[in-house]
């Protein structure tokens, strides 16, 4: 798996109808970009703020709960309650690493980190990590990145440029296919089954939705057979063969 | 006969034929067909594009050997790991934990980010922050001990900023950062692996091992070492030992409880009773002295002793007594004895075997002196000096700190020179010594050490230990129990100067990093650098000015750059290219031996002791009355008939079998065997050993998937009779109880063990470091099963991860070298109780404690000490004080 073969083909042009609703389309973007602040970093007070102000009604219309202390609990203890089953969750050994790398081969920063940064640099984006232990491939960068492509389009869109807004809409397709589909729904559901605190399996639980559903839209049924089964790892347990484990041990 | 055409043929003719051929030589070779492998290391192409690989030199630290070798870098990720051609001691050769070494880098429970603790010690809960964070906290810590140290006017507070490490390569690096900041209390973990032995050789001849030139012997005496999997040096000196075997016909005989996989390649493998090996020793010093065999012109010139004094110290020691103590047979020992003396060039080699018990550092001198009444030392062949490179610090450089720290060096073992790092937690515990800022680095001592629980204990406890930092890059059984975790980076991404002296060849050696930091990690150096200058901002305190680097690289480079010899060649930049300095020559692709330009083997320099004194440095120098050579104040040499050597590394430039800093303190002078008490053991009781396996260390590789596929589980050994007179099949669960605890663990029932010993490997067992080495995949917790590794979920076939001896295993000490007796652990095994699970262990702190008042009991000042050197000609009332 090389970087250099991420050069969306010319016959990737999207199959699904261009979307023309700004509306629809800055909310969705709004959307990932929320996902992505959301997991990308711990909790702090300006998201902790939004999270009681702005988003607060929609989020329990929709019948999100974040938990009671986020909503009404002393912001320092919150806070500090968040940061360490961020840790737990996303951070320290043993964690449900949020890196496709780590998802797909069991090892931290393999080539699926180039061919992220690959296409963020071709959308005219790059990575760059705040803390250590932050690579390209980590799933809230690459939601965060289709809110941008999202955006991007929108604003295609209110330029008078198609073209341009139909070439925004190809990438994130492909994007959400190629980089995001075989593993970030799998990941959620993982995470998910890890989280303690009600705000982390709100938001795992909400991606899982939102990035199925979108790739929902534009998938074919080969290919959601495909990444359906991909997300869900089957086992492929080895043979126990207890003569040669004699033979090679004890 | 057979017919083509009209030729005649039949096998003569074509042997003939091809023959002749041969002869003919290059002008008939296919120039088409190449073999596979062109180059003997160094250039590697990728399977995908096949572009060639980057090539980066480094220095290996999958354990201590430091051997040589080479990254192949594809699109800045490390993909293959393997030996450097230009490192004249190891020969582009790497083992199998060196080459599994890359996947430290990438493994997925590696700690990417500094940690702070926001739950109980060893809760897991943590939060993650910077590493300007994080060297912020650390550097107040460290501020509030010197400024509570100038407060008071007491330098020794300083000393309870405490470092503590398993492994420091750092050349020199934590010793400027502990003195920069006023304190000695720095502490390795030398007393829990070979220090006895260092204490066994020091003062006899200077330096702390010996080379053996493996590949130029006829005859090698092997006392408990496993030199083919695991002991010091053991891929340089495995390829020079098998050269030796085969191309040369070398014999080796092997001393050894257990049947290792060098006992299994040796000509002859005897088990003595644990404990035993100076008996052997001495008996056969014993014969060699006794029937003419030994070198009286090498023991006449350079020892500080006689021949009749030896005899006479010998004299008790006779084969037929070494066979009453080891059980190994007198005819044997005098046979050997013969062989050894007899069969040149000859050399011994040793490693924890014989120097991990009580009085080890004794078992150490009675083989070494082996070699010296033979007058082996130094000879091609033979058992040589080791042979290392210095590199100078750079300026300026700090002063040690003002105060002795008692737990860095504890008046108890004044003769201990590699620090007893045992007893660190039962002296703090026992209000002997107080911490403020615990470090620690590389170092894993709730796993790794005796009787762990005590340092579990320990670290727990925030009365004795306030703050406790660990820079390590995986989550360890101690690392969890840390305060604040500032992660170091793998060894392939960070800077280090190196010279081992692994074989004959001195070279200098470095470590860079063959990528980048992972994820903006950031090194060990680098934090030092940092914490230094958040502690001393502006220079004000006097610690800063030691670490005024414009960065790592620019410290590199004040250690390389004014060598001389490398500064010619391109100082720091020619080790970036290079890996190592100087070249010796190239690896042969026909023997894979070191040759020169015209095709010859490159020999080694011998005889160094030997090396004359030039005349300039002579002019003003004085030779004493016993031939020594002493200039300004300092012995530069001995003098020998007339010849003016450098001779070696003591007092009197000779090789000093008699110890008179042994003496001081009530110890025998000369090499003894003293009879342990795990000897007289009661019936039924049996002695717990542990031993290393080829592909592991002692604690950093259960994590490494290559290896822990192959070695991952750590049955207990028991011999087939013994274990019927337990009551015990092969595979049962067994109970293994010493007087701190027990342990349930399987049955492995073998012949290649002694009758009165149960070893158990170590490397297994763990209760942290990530989900590969605790199986935790295999339990029911969602956290882990569901973790992010699925090759670990999915194809990890084992369920068994060992249980891990070190919990029941008595803290007890040579009161000589300082060094932990790991194998004098006595122990009753016996099947399992009813309930007992396998993994079970149930030990006790209090238990523990009582052992460290018994080992100070052999200190020098210690009732036991005493009682067992009654023939030590000292004055018993007027020892020195402690500390004195």
């Amino acid at each position: 798996m090389h970087a250099d073969k991420f050069v969306i083909p010319a016959e990737a042009a999207s199959a699904t109808k261009l979307e023309t609703d700004v509306e629809v389309l800055r909310a969705q973007a709004g959307l990932y970009a929320f996902l992505g602040r959301c997991l990308e970093s711990e909790v702090d007070q300006a998201l902790l703020v939004a999270l009681r102000g702005p988003l607060r009604d929609t989020l329990a219309e929709l019948g999100i709960d974040i938990g009671e202390d986020l909503r009404s609990g002393a912001p320092k203890e919150v806070l500090a309650d968040l940061g360490e089953e961020f840790a737990a969750l996303f951070v320290v050994p043993g964690a449900v690493l949020p890196y496709r790398s780590a998802y797909e081969t069991g090892r931290l920063f393999q080539p699926q980190a180039d061919l992220a940064t690959a296409a963020y640099r071709d959308a005219g984006f790059d990575f760059r990590n705040i803390l250590s232990g932050e690579f390209p491939d980590h799933v809230a960068v690459m939601l965060a990145f289709v809110g941008r492509l999202l955006e991007r389009q929108a604003e295609a869109l209110e330029a008078g440029n198609t073209d341009a807004a139909a070439e925004w809409q190809r990438r994130r397709e492909h994007f959400l296919l190629h980089q995001i589909g075989g593993w970030a729904v799998g990941w959620s559901r993982r995470a998910q089954s890890c989280a303690r605190h009600p705000f982390y399996l709100a938001v795992l639980g909400l991606a899982e939705q939102v990035i199925w559903a979108d790739i929902g839209d534009i998938a074919d049924e080969k290919t959601l057979k495909r990444l359906v089964k991909s997300n869900r790892r089957p086992l492929v347990k080895q043979k126990t063969d207890h003569a040669f484990r004699k033979a090679s041990g004890f | 006969m057979g017919h083509i055409g009209n030729i005649k043929t039949n096998r003569r003719g074509f042997l003939k034929l091809g023959a002749t051929a041969s002869a003919v030589g290059a002008t008939l070779a296919s120039t088409r067909l190449v073999a596979m492998e062109q180059e003997l290391g160094g250039a590697d192409f990728s399977a995908v594009t096949g572009e060639k690989r980057t090539a980066v030199p480094y220095t290996c630290m999958a354990c201590n050997i430091e051997d040589g070798g080479v990254a192949m870098v594809e699109n800045g990720r490390i993909v293959k790991l393997e030996g450097n051609m230009d490192h004249p001691n190891t020969r582009g050769k790497l083992c199998a934990k060196g080459n599994a070494g890359f996947l430290h880098v990438y493994d997925p429970d590696r700690i990417m980010s500094p940690l702070l603790r926001t739950g109980k010690r060893g809760e897991g809960k943590w939060k993650r922050i910077s590493y300007d964070e994080a060297t912020s906290l650390l550097s107040e810590k460290l501020r509030a001990v010197i400024d509570r140290s100038r407060a008071a006017n007491d330098p020794s507070i300083l000393n309870e900023t405490v470092i503590k490490w398993g492994r420091n390569r750092t050349g020199g690096g934590i010793d400027r950062f502990m003195h920069a900041l006023g304190s000695n209390a720095m502490l390795n973990h030398t007393n829990i692996c070979e220090s006895s032995k260092k204490v066994g050789l020091e003062p006899s001849w200077g330096p702390d091992i010996e080379s053996c030139d493996w590949e130029n012997t006829k005859y090698i005496l092997n006392f408990g070492s496993n030199i083919l999997e695991s002991a010091y040096f053991m891929n340089p000196n495995a390829q020079r030992l098998v050269d030796g075997v085969v191309d040369n016909k070398a014999k080796i005989v092997s001393f050894d409880v257990r049947m290792s996989n060098t006992a299994g390649y040796s000509h002859e493998w005897f088990a003595p009773y644990p404990g035993t090996d100076s008996a052997i020793a001495l008996a056969m010093a014993h014969v060699i002295m006794t029937e003419g065999l030994h070198d009286a012109e090498f023991i006449r010139d350079w020892t500080n002793v006689t021949e009749a004094q030896l005899l006479a110290h010998l004299a008790p020691f006779t084969p037929e007594f070494a066979e009453q103590e080891s059980g190994v047979p007198a005819k044997d020992i005098r046979r050997i004895a013969r062989e050894f003396a007899t069969t040149k060039p000859a050399t011994t080699f040793s490693y924890r075997g014989p120097c991990k018990h009580l009085w080890g550092a004794y078992q150490e001198a009675a083989i070494h002196m082996l070699n010296v009444i033979t007058g082996n030392i130094e000879k091609r062949g033979g058992y040589c000096l080791p042979r290392g490179m210095g590199w100078p610090q750079p300026s300026p450089n700090p002063p040690k700190g003002p105060v002795p720290s008692i737990i860095a060096a504890p008046p108890l073992y004044p003769l201990a020179s590699h620090h007893v790092s045992t007893n660190a937690p039962y002296m703090i515990m026992r209000g002997e010594a107080k911490v403020s800022v615990w470090m620690y680095y590389y170092d894993n001592p709730v796993y790794s050490y005796p009787s762990s629980h005590v340092w579990n204990a320990f670290l727990r406890d925030e009365s004795l230990v306030p703050f406790s930092v660990a820079f390590s890059c995986f989550m360890s059984e101690s690392t969890e129990l840390a305060d604040l975790i500032i992660p170091d980076v793998t060894y392939l991404e960070r800077h280090d100067p190196e010279s081992m002296p692994s074989g004959l060849f001195p070279c200098l050696s470095i470590r860079q990093p063959v990528i980048k930091p992972l994820g903006g990690t950031q090194e060990f150096r680098q934090s030092l650098i940092d914490i230094i200058h958040k502690v001393d901002p502006d220079g004000a305190l006097g610690a800063r000015k030691y670490f005024e680097f414009d960065s790592v690289e620019d410290w590199m480079r004040q250690h390389f750059d004014s060598i001389p010899g490398l500064k010619e060649e391109g100082g720091w930049d020619h080790m970036k290219k290079v890996g190592v300095w100087p070249t010796y020559g190239t690896v042969s692709k026909d023997n894979g031996k070191l040759i020169d330009d015209n095709g010859e083997v490159v020999v080694a320099e011998y005889g160094l002791h030997a090396a004359e004194i030039p005349a300039a440095t002579m002019a003003s120098a004085v030779v004493e009355p016993d031939g020594s050579i002493t200039k300004d104040g300092a012995t530069i040499g001995v003098q020998i008939d007339g010849k003016n050597h450098t001779g070696f590394g003591t007092p009197s430039r000779r090789i000093e079998l008699y110890k008179e800093s042994f003496r001081k303190y009530g110890f025998n002078p000369l090499p003894v065997y003293k009879r342990l008490p795990s000897r007289d053991k009661k019936p039924g009781e049996m002695i717990l050993t542990t031993f290393k396996v080829n592909v592991h260390t002692q604690s950093r590789t259960a994590s490494l998937k290559y290896l822990a596929e192959i070695y991952h589980k750590n049955p207990a050994w028991i011999s087939p009779a013994r274990a019927k007179a337990l009551g015990i099949a092969d595979g049962d669960l067994v109970r293994i109880t010493s007087a701190v605890g027990y342990m349930v663990t399987r049955a492995h029932l073998t012949e290649g063990i002694h009758p009165e010993v149960v070893a158990i490997s170590t490397a297994c067992g763990h209760s942290a470091y990530g989900r590969l080495a605790t199986l935790k995949h295999k339990e029911a917790d969602a956290e882990w099963a569901l973790g992010g590794d699925p090759d670990i979920t999915n194809n990890v076939w084992w369920d068994d991860k060992g249980v891990h001896p070190n919990p029941i295993i008595r803290l007890s000490l040579d009161p000589i070298g300082g060094s932990q007796a790991w194998y004098d652990t006595v122990v009753t095994v016996s099947p399992a109780q009813p309930g007992d699970k396998y993994g079970d262990t149930k030990v006790s702190v209090e238990a523990s404690m009582k052992d460290y008042d018994e080992a100070l009991r052999y200190a020098y000042t210690g009732d036991l000490h005493r009682a067992a050197h009654q023939e030590v000609d000292v004055d018993w009332n007027a020892l020195p004080r402690p500390g004195h």
